[in-house]
């Protein structure tokens, strides 16, 4: 009795003494929304780089988890330690566009993209435009990503080009197409969303504003069509769930995230034969950002790490060569500093004529979410 | 004789192995993907096998070892901390006639009756309030209210169902309440509890939202090192993290095994 | 009264735990599921049911099918492991049945995503013995994995409970019950499940409080209607920011754990104040 007495005491005092155990000194925290490879990006490439030109810091990654759900955990961390009055534990977020919006609302960021001089390398809208709210200053982007249509060539002949085809093809096909809904996953939402613009007349509207809601009532048909394609279609669980899917033959066609899609690829998850189509009128790709809480416990750290992300240097390396992913500064900085087979790699399936025609914006915050509570409406009761 | 014998035997081995096929099928199929670097449609099994992920898990940078002491002393504490707590809790609620006594039990059940999500939020800025974020005590803390559910609810049954008649005995002869509590009623209602014991500890093992709300970035669990490529679909790390898991789960087992009698383990109900 | 005040200070710690570090932050939750835009108002809660109701009935249906099966198969493992009469079948069960218990749910929802799909591992292990054709394989994806998950990974769960309250009766009815002639099953239902009822109750309200409070499962093999009540939560919050929907449906989902502990601990009581 004594003996467990002993070890059970030696335990509560182990862990109690480490409980005032303090923060290393000089340690830089990057919280990062989004997938494995998001994580192993700043462990393996950007915080070896960053510790080496900057000794006696130390860089941790936290990853919170994939999709909004993953920066909807960072936005609850910041908002609990603003709203206790707490300095925040994060030095460097990366973030999806709707929480980055919602952030900047909420005055939790820190401004800071006028302090770096790799700031004035972006000058696409996503820079300053986070789904209808102005974020200028306030995010850098990481890199850009974008939704197409992966497709198994053995059972798809011929792929469709646009909405009208793919109505058809599932039409002849049923139960060889697969989305996630708008539950569990982005790649489903944006199918959808990419519906919207093939199928109302509201497309510009929709992506840059004013809102109106009354426009919500023109969606009925396009919202009776999807119904319709829905009977006919098989629904997965999530991003993953649809590429998995694919990975086990048992759907044909299904939306996924570009840079998903080529990483699992690359771990072996998806066969190499399987291919990309973006169809038209389009379909949405977003940024992710880099961004500072406003009450970052280490802020010009932060801020010269992003600085390095953002170099062209470390994009072309980085960014492009080793996870496929589109830049997050303007292409002609970041494809001069690549071999021209590097660059052509990410746009095997999807041109680069393809991007800048059919590559879209999500619409704004407020018609993001009318359409989501339409589609639970009318689509799924 | 043989015969008759081996005919006995032939339900039990169809059921045995029906069970075995429903309890590892699943299981094989995690041990398939810790190893597995290429498996895709239409191959039945991995294409390419290797090590590539259990590397990528334990890369230098990732803390994975530290990571899973933490995680296992954690789990310690929480276990520790929720039995101190529900040991008496139990007892009284069981023995002791509390008024409003149901609604006490509800009480323990609640926080992991009302799903976590929209509460974590405001669990946070409580935390940062009492200056406990990114202690390893919050984190404690978290899991216990999360354990106390299992600890009290099964200390409560395990004290319920002694009998009396061996504590009136002991009092008859002139122990003192305390002292009939420690020798006869703890020990009798021991395995039960040390049962609940297990359940604290894998319960905490598996935190990951909690954990994340009041510990990270500085407590580093393995939950938090590794939910990022569970919940993304990375089935390789997710196998290689519930293996690597498993191994203080059975650890921690055979030490409270060792700590009871009895062959077969939980004594709930005597 | 002295009794009543040192059974409150013995409960003290713990309630002062639960009530401080949950209880406090969830009244704000609560709360929440009674404002919107500002005021108190019953909307959020017409909103989850309106949208949500028949989820809500579903998660309910899944989550009680379960637990049925679960203290089916765990009565049938206690009751095999006390009365069976085979040592070496018993060891085999004993080593076998604790397994899925230290595989966290996340992982388990995972493994069974890829075991129970249409080309999944099991219907690949089914076709290759020739039990079935590839055209005739189905998908478990849907409301019938979510059983299959809850019950793989809770049934060892209610089964160590059960086993362990079993093992530790009065073995000398048992002998002479069997003395008379009794056979297993009359044994296991009229002596020994009676005598280990609470235990087998407590086991499975655990349980249910568990399986409505997961959502790692839904997410991982069905998220689409219907679904259970947490993948809508947590959809309600990462897609609207709404979280007063999503509190009301917490609330629901509390209030049907509270409704079915009640009904035990108000039946508990009943029997004279043992749990």
């Amino acid at each position: 009795m004594t003996r467990r007495l002993q070890l059970m005491s030696g335990l509560i005092a182990a862990t109690l003494v480490s409980a005032g155990a303090p923060a290393i000194a000089e340690t830089l925290t990057v919280m990062t929304a989004g997938d494995q490879n998001m994580v192993d990006y700043v462990n393996e490439y950007l915080a070896p780089k960053f510790e080496a030109d900057n000794p006696g810091v130390t860089v941790q990654a936290v990853g919170t988890g994939p999709g909004d759900a993953g920066s909807q955990m960072i936005y609850e961390r910041l908002s609990a330690s603003a709203g206790a009055g707490a300095q925040a534990d994060v030095d460097v977020a990366v973030v999806h566009q709707k929480m980055a919006g919602q952030m900047v609302n909420e005055d939790l960021l820190a401004s800071y993209r006028g302090d770096i001089d790799t700031g004035s390398l972006v000058s696409r809208e996503t820079a300053d435009n986070a789904l209808g709210t102005n974020v200028h200053g306030y995010v850098m982007p990481m890199f850009h990503s974008q939704t197409a249509i992966a497709y198994n060539p053995a059972l798809v002949e011929s792929p469709p080009k646009t909405y009208d085809e793919l109505v058809t093809w599932v039409k002849d096909h049923s139960g060889q197409f697969g989305y996630n809904g708008i539950k569990g996953g982005m790649s489903g939402v944006s199918f959808v969303m990419g519906w919207m613009y093939a199928f109302t007349d509201d497309a510009k509207q929709l992506m840059n504003g004013p809102f109106d809601a009354s426009i919500s009532s023109d969606w009925a048909d396009a919202l009776a069509k999807l119904k319709d394609f829905n009977q006919n279609v098989v629904f997965t669980p999530g991003n993953a769930g649809t590429l998995d899917m694919l990975n086990r033959g048992e759907i044909a066609m299904g939306p996924v995230w570009v840079d998903m899609f080529y990483t699992w690829q690359s771990d072996g998850r998806l066969s190499p034969d399987l291919k990309l189509a973006l169809i038209g009128p389009g379909m949405p790709g977003q940024p992710m950002y880099y961004v500072v809480p406003a009450s970052a416990p280490n802020k010009d750290m932060a801020e010269k790490f992003i600085a390095m992300a953002t170099t062209p240097d470390v994009q072309a390396e980085g960014i492009v060569k080793r996870f496929n992913w589109y830049p997050g500064i303007d292409a002609q900085y970041v494809q001069s500093k690549l071999d021209p087979e590097t660059w052509n790699k990410l746009f095997t399936d999807v041109t680069p004529d393809d991007l800048a025609t059919k590559g879209k914006p999500f619409p704004i915050a407020s018609y993001f979410d009318e359409i989501l509570e339409a589609y639970e409406k009318n689509v799924t009761n | 004789m043989r015969l008759a014998e081996a005919w006995r035997w032939l339900p039990r081995a169809i059921v045995l192995a029906l069970l075995f096929f429903v309890i590892f099928g699943p299981i094989a199929n995690m041990l398939l993907w810790t190893v597995a670097e290429k498996w895709y449609f239409p191959h039945k099994l991995p294409l390419e096998y290797g090590f590539a992920y259990w590397q990528r898990v334990f890369a230098p940078r990732g803390g994975a070892i530290e990571s899973l002491v933490n995680s296992a002393m954690i789990a310690c504490g929480t276990v520790v901390l929720s039995l101190a707590m529900a040991v008496p809790a139990g007892y009284a609620l069981a023995r002791l006639r509390l008024p409003m006594r149901g609604l006490l039990m509800l009480v323990f059940l609640m926080p992991q009756a009302f799903p976590n999500l929209p509460v974590y939020i405001n669990i946070a800025r409580l935390f940062y309030g009492f200056g406990l974020n990114g202690t390893y005590v919050g984190v404690i803390l978290v899991h216990t209210t999360h354990g106390l559910m299992y600890a009290v609810w099964i200390a409560s049954a395990a004290f319920a169902a002694l009998d009396r008649e061996l504590e009136e005995a002991a009092r008859n002869i002139g122990a003192g309440p305390v002292r009939t509590f420690l020798t006869i009623s703890l020990p009798l209602a021991a395995p039960g509890i040390l049962a609940s014991a297990i359940f604290v500890f894998l319960e905490s093992l598996d935190e990951f939202t909690g954990t994340f709300f009041v510990g990270a970035p500085v407590v580093k669990t393995l939950p938090l090192l590794l939910y990022t490529a569970t919940a993304g679909g990375n089935y390789q790390i997710a196998s290689i993290t519930a293996l690597i898991l498993l191994v203080p789960s059975i650890a921690f087992m055979f030490v409270v095994e060792r700590f009871i009698r009895a062959d077969v383990l939980a004594r709930v109900g005597r | 009264m002295r009794q009543r005040l040192l059974g409150f200070a013995l409960v003290f710690p713990a309630l002062a735990t639960i009530v401080l570090l949950f209880a406090f932050p969830l009244t704000y939750s609560i709360a929440g599921a009674f404002r919107a835009e500002g005021v108190w108002t019953l909307a959020n809660l017409a909103k989850a049911y309106d949208l949500y109701r028949s989820d809500i009935v579903f998660t309910f249906l899944i989550v009680g099918v379960s637990a049925l099966l679960i203290a089916s198969f765990s009565i049938a493992i206690g009751g095999y492991l006390t009365l069976g009469s085979s040592p070496t079948a018993i060891s085999a069960l004993r080593w076998l049945y604790r397994w899925p218990l230290f595989i966290p749910f996340i992982v388990a929802g995972q493994l069974m995503r890829t075991f129970l799909a249409k080309n999944g591992l099991m219907n690949n292990v089914l076709t290759e013995v020739g039990l079935l054709t590839p055209i005739q394989t189905v998908s478990f994806l849907d409301w019938r994995g979510i059983v299959i998950t809850f019950v793989w990974k809770q049934t060892p769960f209610v089964a160590l409970l059960v086993a362990g309250a079993m093992a530790s009766l009065d073995r000398s009815m048992i002998e002479a019950a069997r003395n008379l002639g009794a056979s297993g099953p009359r044994i296991l239902f009229e002596i020994v499940l009676p005598q280990v009822r609470q235990t087998l109750l407590v086991g499975i309200i655990l349980s249910f409080v568990i399986m409505l409070s997961v959502l790692s499962v839904p997410m991982m093999i069905n998220a689409q209607s219907p679904t259970m009540i947490t993948a809508n939560m947590a959809f309600r919050i990462n897609a609207y920011g709404d979280y007063g929907v999503a509190n009301a449906l917490g609330l629901i989902s509390c209030v049907m754990t509270g409704a079915i502990s009640w009904i035990y601990l108000r039946y508990g009581i009943r029997e004279g104040g043992r749990p």
